[in-house]
């Protein structure tokens, strides 16, 4: 009776810290925090191991930095630090991002975590080979083999005889330079030279001067020749935009930086099956039984690029991924498009079989039953359904096809209310709406909405419907399954909130030393207040009111440091932009509080413009707020080379009718002309190391509220920078 | 004690809640305490020259503290700089020690460390205006020396024997001698030693004027 109980006691007693914690996840990253793909397989492991695993995980991160800090003594420190760290928490699985990480976990996870198994992600193929690591580090390898990309670059520029590798001065350097070595011992016919251990800028003067017949190849460096550290998408860009040859990478976050593509395994992809291999595992999949044959690559190519180079579309390989092409309608909707186009025709086909059914009677029968079949069978491959409505009656016929979304053509006919008891409880009102509308002012109905599944299932359906003209009590319409589509939509917006959100964090990094100094300024206040009420309380005769006044006067700076923390959380946290109602002029005012040392240290004075008129507008706060710091800090950026008592930024707001406007003026060097159109393009920089991001976000967000963010250089020197939008942002 | 024989600690700082605080650390002390928000208003302070030191934040819109401190050293006469700043970082501070600041410190700053700092600036004040009138004392001596006591002095200081000094300046040894005790007098020393040291710290030695002549 008693033995149950006692040996509870026992394995609480052996396993203290472990009681009632959670199980957790530590990735282990080779590079320093911010490379884009440590953020890949950052952010993919993050959200993809919790959605799969049906119990709470914690994950936790650790970042080697062994690009720049990389000994012997300081691994073991690392390994000391990462058991003390953890010993309270039960970690389960360790990944490992990169070489250098799985080489350190292996060695020291004895000393670290002994006995958890590890997964890892972006380790190349060869680094593995030979290694011959513990049965209980798994994971799919990473092929890396450069040979394909060069082949891939060799047959779309037939008439290259030169190839130019690009490494920096690093140990991955060295890793690479082999590889590369092997992979062109195979390549007869190119004459191959390598630049290394070269400062950047004098690799950037040699690339710029190459001639039509080379090629270029790089997986991009940490560490240059003179011993500037960067991240290798950051080279990578520098390199891409200064060359005059076409640049070929191995790796997928590369592409984007100016280089035409190559060979690659995209890091989200890598990243998603390490979160299924930690999932297994954390389920009680052995690890000795988990696969390990390397990924597949697939050639990508950027758009942009091989337009610069004039490269012939035909010479890519047809399985291509090709990014940053604006998709034409065809792109988007190019397979509903041809389904529809389709069904036109079996419908003129079946009412010629029925011309002719009518002569030849009986014969044409069975070919109508045959048309009819393959009808059905292209609208069902679409999920697309066409129906008639009786309005008065309300009978909905489902006339051909079946979606996935439930109704067919042999079903019985439907009512209106049975159609939208189907709809989402949060889209009913708004479809029972639209179809009034469109019945009561004989207008074409067109709204996209959710229906749920009795199973919980949720699609998304697009349907169009029109009241036919000789008879209005009468609705045709087809509706479409989208749901699809509308999931890749919906990550499209996540992954822009996402970068959105990155950038702020950046900039924010920037505004470091302006941050401190807010900060320190109240505290420096409540200390100094603090200390000399103290000193107060040893004489013997206390001044009362003096003390009073202190203590207010502390209250009163700790609730400006407190404010200041508010709004700073507001700018990092990450988070959907929700509208709602604003003071535009309260924000302008808040914001430069933000800058206000970062300006005073560039001697940029700021002058306020504030239309007292403003009304309360809707809109995204902290996205506002990122737009406002980055043209600000942008105009400070182009001020560097004006004199000092010149740098003014003007930041204006007034009101136009129902448009809301806000300026950001000045007086720097202006942009030249052929530049102003590529202001706003992602990945466009005229800084040196600027990632061409935050000016094509704020973009993003002033669209998002329905605006345009514009600009143009005034007549007496410097830039304008106006985002207009409408006060009301009806939802 | 009147209050003008008090030093003035000037506290220069945009924020009026810094300047409060601080001046409330300060006031405990036997200090005359001046809170300035901005370097302009300390420039047209009429006690900037008098004894002192300045509490002086870096960041400052207008003229900054570094600025400041540039503008003070030019005029000669500057006062001890106590440096504050909310966000020092190793670059700055070094800047500011090398431009002869006294201390360089963070906010929020401690108390102690406060007084301590401006405790050494006022000290530095305080020697640097005794050495500046001890100097002025001993200029006030030279000065009192005719001509001709001058050009002995000169000789004195290059090592020559009153018969040479006698002999270069066509006059007779008596009268020399004569020279060297009023200008022992004059100068207000008792042995050729201290003659030579006072003389040293004026730049007698170094001074032009009769060594044409042998």
């Amino acid at each position: 009776m008693h033995a149950l109980p006692a040996a509870f006691a026992v394995a609480l007693t052996l396993l203290p810290s472990l009681a009632g914690a959670t199980e957790g996840v530590l990735i282990v990253h080779s590079n320093q925090r911010i490379t884009p793909a440590g953020v890949v397989i950052e952010n993919t492991i993050r959200s993809a191991v919790p959605s799969a695993l049906a119990r709470p995980v914690e994950i936790f991160s650790e970042y080697l930095d062994t690009e720049w800090a990389s000994t012997e003594a300081l691994a073991g420190l690392q390994a000391e630090y990462v058991r003390q760290k953890y010993l309270a928490r039960d970690i389960r699985v360790i990944v490992v991002s990169g070489p250098q990480a799985l080489r350190f976990t292996a060695r020291h996870r004895d000393a670290m975590l002994p006995g958890v198994p590890v997964v890892h992600v972006a380790v190349p193929k060869d680094e593995l080979e030979g290694a011959n690591y513990a049965s209980d580090i798994v994971g799919r390898p990473l092929d890396i083999d450069p040979a394909p990309t060069l082949e891939l670059a060799r047959h779309v520029h037939p008439d290259a005889t030169r190839l130019v590798v690009v490494l920096g001065a690093g140990e991955r350097d060295r890793i690479w330079e082999e590889r590369i070595r092997r992979a062109t011992q195979r390549l007869a016919g190119l004459d191959v030279e390598y630049f290394k251990n070269l400062p950047t800028a004098e690799i950037v003067r040699r690339l710029g001067s190459l001639e039509k017949n080379t090629i270029v190849f790089t997986p991009g460096y940490f560490v240059d020749g003179a011993g500037v550290l960067r991240t290798p998408r950051q080279a990578v860009e520098v390199l891409a935009s200064a060359s005059a040859a076409p640049v070929y990478v191995p790796l997928d976050t590369f592409i984007g930086t100016g280089a035409v593509g190559g060979f690659v395994t995209p890091y989200e992809a890598q990243s998603r099956e390490g979160a299924d291999i930690v999932v297994k595992l954390l389920n009680g999949t052995l690890p000795s039984t988990i696969p390990a044959a390397p990924a597949v690559p697939t050639p990508m190519v950027d758009w942009r690029a091989v337009r610069r180079f004039g490269i012939d579309e035909r010479r890519l390989p047809s399985d291509a991924v090709i990014r940053f092409r604006e998709p034409t309608a065809w792109d988007k909707y190019g397979w509903e498009i041809a389904a529809g186009a389709a069904i036109v025709l079996l419908q003129a086909v079946l009412i010629l079989a029925l011309l002719m059914q009518r002569r030849s009677g009986r014969h044409m029968a069975t070919e109508l039953e045959a048309s009819q079949a393959r009808m059905t069978l292209a609208a069902r491959a679409v999920r697309l359904s066409s129906w008639i409505w009786d309005v008065a009656r309300d009978r909905i016929e489902v006339t051909q096809g079946a979606g996935r979304h439930g109704a067919r053509a042999e079903d019985p006919p439907m009512t209106l209310p049975e159609v939208l008891a189907m709809a989402h409880p949060a889209d009913r009102t708004r479809v029972a709406r639209a179809v009034a509308d469109a019945v009561d002012s004989n207008t074409e109905l067109d709204i996209e909405y959710r229906i749920q599944r009795r199973s919980g299932e949720v699609r998304w359906l697009a349907v169009r419907g029109r009241t036919e003209k000789d008879a209005p009590q009468r609705m045709m319409g087809v509706t479409l399954d989208i749901t699809e589509r509308k999931s890749a939509e919906l990550q499209a917006e996540r992954d822009r909130a996402a970068l959105t959100h990155m950038t702020r964090v950046s900039m924010m990094g920037q505004l470091s030393a302006s941050i401190a100094h807010q900060l320190n300024q109240p505290l420096a206040a409540i200390l100094g207040n603090a200390e000399a009420a103290r000193k107060m309380l040893d004489h013997e005769r206390l001044d009362l009111a003096e003390l009073k006044d202190i203590c207010d006067d502390i209250v009163t700076e700790d609730n400006r440091a407190a404010e200041v923390i508010r709004r700073l959380g507001a700018l990092y946290k990450r988070g959907e932009m929700t509208f709602a109602p604003l003071d535009l002029n309260d924000l302008v005012r808040e914001t430069l509080d933000l800058v206000r040392t970062e300006l005073m240290t560039r001697h940029v004075v700021a002058v306020t413009e504030l239309d007292d008129a403003l009304p309360v507008v809707d809109g995204g706060r902290v996205q506002l707020q990122q737009v406002l710091l980055n043209l600000i800090l942008n105009a400070a950026d182009a001020m560097e080379r004006t004199a000092p008592d010149e740098r003014t930024v003007t930041i204006r707001t007034e009101v136009d009718g129902t448009r809301v406007q806000l300026c950001i003026v000045d007086r720097g060097t202006g942009i030249a002309p052929d530049a102003i159109k590529h202001v706003f393009d992602a990945f466009w920089s005229t800084k040196t190391g600027g990632m061409g991001i935050g000016l094509a976000i704020c973009h993003s967000i002033i669209t998002a509220h329905r605006g345009c963010l514009t600009v143009s250089n005034n007549p007496d020197g410097g830039a304008t920078f106006c985002a207009g939008w409408p006060v009301r942002q009806a939802a | 004690m009147t209050q003008s024989t008090l030093p003035t600690v000037f506290i220069v700082d945009d924020d009026p809640a810094v300047r409060k605080a601080l001046s409330r650390v300060l006031r405990a002390e036997d200090w005359d305490i001046e809170s300035l928000e901005s370097a302009e208003a300390f420039l047209a302070h009429g006690k900037r020259t008098g004894t002192g030191c300045l509490v002086l934040d870096v960041t400052m819109p207008g003229i900054d503290g570094f600025a400041l401190q540039r503008r003070l050293a030019e005029e000669g006469r500057a006062m001890p700089i106590v440096f504050l700043t909310g966000h020092g970082d190793i670059p700055m501070s070094v800047q500011a020690m090398k431009h002869g600041a006294v201390d360089f410190l963070t906010k929020p700053v401690n108390g102690q460390a406060l007084l301590r700092a401006v405790r050494a600036a006022l000290a530095l004040d305080a020697s640097t205006r005794q050495a500046r009138t001890e100097m002025a004392d001993l200029e006030g001596r030279l000065a009192s020396l005719t001509p001709r006591e001058r050009e002995v002095l000169s000789a004195v200081m290059r090592g020559k024997r009153n018969k040479q000094i006698a002999d270069d300046l066509g006059i007779v040894e008596q009268t020399v001698k004569f020279h060297r005790a009023r200008i022992m007098e004059r100068m207000r020393v008792h042995t050729l030693a201290e003659l030579m040291h006072v003389a040293i710290r004026l730049g007698v030695e170094s001074q032009p004027g009769d060594a044409s002549r042998t």
